[in-house]
């Protein structure tokens, strides 16, 4: 819907200015949270001011003004000079509320950086190392004169030297290394004057980069960027004179762009993946106004302007299709729209791509409220996409969390500008990934199922819950990780893990992964939790404790943790300490430990409260639900 | 952009530095918060005001910013 309100003033272009206006007023650090909003829509020169004067602001400064203010440090080392990385990747970062703690290493300093164990970038412990190399990494190391044969030797050593680098990191079991691959300019394929030599460098370096990315695979810690898609967009991969003068190896563009990517990782590091994608109808799935035009009057299909909001739909089947919730958001009458969904023969999207469909005249911030409460998630996993100004502003203003994408008047530009922020970036995906919008769409069927009985109770044993409580499994590790990542609610320390640190845990000597899984009447709800513990002194502790806000509240949580206690006890434990770490979001699990019988003992280190029952009343599982256990990791 | 007075005022939009026209005789390395990158992003802002190519390697000898200017405006 496009709609403008009547006397609003133009609004002006954003510009860094406000950010440097900050910074002159000396409250940057204090105002800190205003940033992310300032950056929003910063276009990339503007951003690139606003990352000078961010790059000078010492975290600590923040810090001390928002102590909870997520920090991710990076380590900055490669081939050549990097200065000019550090002021996009600040800003990038801050784009997503995250505050950068860089470390930059000096000139050319990656082998020993990754290579000694002793090395300062290790020493400054880093969640993220980016290693960023350039063509020159490889002819630096080619003589004069030079054939293709001589490049395919060169490229073979580093890659092999990459690849035991990555090892070396991996085996370090924290953090996340992020290699690039290398791009191929053509001052150097010129150089050769025959077509065949030319194909064969060509080909070598393709089987280099090749190896690189596969290296993401090999290595769990290790993610590769792949360079190729952003010089494809029109970046330069260099600039002549920086390289030749400044020791630059990669263009400034290119870095800002690869900065911007390096900001969606760390978005996912830090469990800020987007879950969920709400979409408006008139103007971004379709051309016209349905209430207007009808719906044969709508443009989908059919023609080039129909065709390139068709094009948008198959690219938001494509996200749904890989875990993302869809959702529609639009000022209409519902049974139009209910109408066009079903029938109209150009949709790609149909009903069942959406966990709901919402049709009314109301506020679009207080829709998107009202379906992150009846998907139980925050509206900071929302995306919200709309052609609208009006609509776009409102939703920011009122719902700041929610990330809104602007689109353009233009269909044939909707794709690239959803696309341009990969809000739903993240390591990998597994088959519960791929069932999550049916997991969805079965709970909101199981709140019209609450609906109907007196009493939760009654809901509850009407439910048919089953719990399977056992040690994770080599192929769960990915899926453990995830929800420590992904999981804000009830996550009782917010710590997030890595699969190597998952794995780590779970092979420990005294400590485990349990992972939880749960289903009932309506479905399989697959892996929803994870508790992590560990035995030291006859003492078991509960490192942390993790369940999908998917599932909470439906004895889930205490059938698990009666269960610990219970395998504790017939251990010869004589107690259980748990620790609770209050994080932005999850308040609502303060009170778990001591409603299951656990008593405050301290303060834990690093922040929070540490819990212990002495297990001499272990709390009884919840009747409803069905609980088995194994302490084998057979499935 | 001609002048000195420009010059320091690009400067400050471009690097964010709250420096005044007495910064401009300056030692670079004696400016607070100064860092040789930069350079780097001072060439790409004089090349785009001034509309034409400016010596890298000259500014990377320049010792102030009085320097850099000379060198973009090829005084």
């Amino acid at each position: 819907m496009t709609a403008t309100p009547a006397a609003s003033p133009p609004p002006a272009a954003p510009s860094a200015r406000a950010v440097a206006e900050l910074h002159a007023a000396g409250r940057l650090a204090t105002d800190y949270p205003r940033v992310r909003g300032l950056l929003a829509d910063l276009p990339g020169a503007e951003l690139a001011r606003a990352g000078q004067v961010l790059a000078r602001l010492d975290p600590d400064e923040v810090l001390r003004a928002h102590p909870s203010a997520p920090v991710v440090g990076i380590a900055v080392t490669g081939h050549r000079t990097l200065g000019t990385l550090v002021p996009p990747l600040t800003a990038e970062l801050a784009r997503h509320g995250l505050l950068a703690r860089t470390h930059l290493s000096g000139f050319d300093g990656w082998v020993f950086d990754l290579g000694d164990p002793g090395s300062e970038l290790y020493a400054a412990r880093p969640d993220v190392v980016l290693c960023v190399l350039d063509p020159d990494v490889v002819f630096d190391e080619v003589p004069l004169p030079w054939t293709a044969a001589d490049v395919e030797r060169a490229l073979d050593a580093k890659v092999a030297l990459v690849r035991d680098l990555a090892a070396a990191f991996d085996r370090r079991g924290s953090g996340t290394l992020v290699l690039n691959t290398l791009p191929l300019p053509r001052r150097f394929t010129a150089q050769l004057v025959d077509y065949r030599s030319r194909a064969r460098l060509g080909a070598a370096w393709r089987t280099a980069n090749a190896r690189l990315l596969a290296l993401g695979e090999e290595f769990p810690s290790v993610v590769t960027l792949d360079l190729d898609p952003l010089i494809a967009e029109g970046i330069p991969a260099e600039d002549a004179r920086l390289g030749r003068y400044a020791g630059v190896g990669l263009s400034p563009a290119l870095l800002a762009r690869y900065a911007r990517e390096v900001g969606h990782l760390a978005r996912h590091l830090t469990g800020r993946t987007r879950k969920a994608l709400v979409c408006d109808l008139d103007g971004t799935l379709w051309g016209g106004i349905l209430g207007d035009d009808g719906a044969e009057g709508v443009e989908l299909g059919e023609s080039p302007r129909g065709e390139a909001f068709a094009a948008f739909q198959r690219v938001v089947r494509q996200l749904g299709s890989q875990g993302v919730l869809l959702a529609v958001a639009s000022k209409n009458d519902p049974e139009p729209v209910a109408a066009a969904l079903r029938d109209h023969p150009g949709m790609v999207l149909r009903p069942d791509d959406f966990v709901r469909v919402t049709a009314n005249w109301r506020p679009k911030p207080e829709n998107l409220a009202e379906l992150a409460q009846a998907l139980n998630i925050g509206v900071d996993s929302f995306v919200f996409v709309d052609d609208s100004a009006f609509e776009c502003g409102m939703v920011r203003h009122a719902l700041p969390d929610v990330a809104v994408v602007r689109l353009a008047e233009e269909p044939a530009l909707h794709i690239e500008r959803l696309l341009s922020d990969g809000w739903f970036d993240t390591r990998e995906l597994n088959a519960d990934d791929r069932a999550r919008s049916a997991r969805y769409r079965e709970e909101l069927d199981r709140q019209g199922f609450l609906a109907s009985f007196d009493s939760v109770a009654d809901y509850l044993s009407g439910l048919g819950v089953r719990v399977r409580l056992a040690p994770v499994t080599a192929a769960e590790v990915a899926r453990a990780s995830q929800l420590t990542l992904r999981t804000n609610q009830f996550n009782m320390t917010g710590r997030r893990l890595q699969p190597p640190e998952v794995r780590a845990a779970a092979d420990g000597p005294g400590s485990r992964v349990l992972a939880i899984r749960s289903a009932d009447r309506f479905g399989d709800n697959g892996m929803v939790g994870v508790v992590l513990t560990r035995a030291e002194a006859g003492v078991v502790h509960i490192d942390n404790f993790v369940l999908s806000c998917r599932v909470f509240s439906r004895g889930i949580e205490t059938a698990c943790l009666s269960a610990v206690l219970a395998d504790a006890k017939a251990a010869g434990a004589h107690a259980v300490e748990a620790v609770f770490r209050p994080g932005p979001k999850n308040a609502g699990a303060r009170d778990f430990y001591p409603e299951h019988g656990f008593t405050r003992v301290g303060e834990a280190p690093g922040g929070g409260a540490v819990y212990r029952h002495d297990l001499a009343r272990v709390p009884a599982s919840p009747a409803h639900i069905e609980f088995t256990e194994s302490q084998e990791e057979s499935r | 952009m001609t002048t000195i007075e420009d010059f320091m005022v690009l400067v400050r939009d471009e690097i964010g530095l709250p420096l005044g026209p007495e910064d401009a005789d300056l030692p670079l390395d004696g400016l607070p918060g100064w860092d040789s990158v930069h350079l780097l992003t001072l060439l790409t802002a004089l090349e785009r005001e001034t509309g034409r190519p400016v010596s890298l390697p000259d500014v990377l000898a320049a010792d102030s910013l009085r320097g850099i200017h000379r060198v973009a405006v090829g005084a």
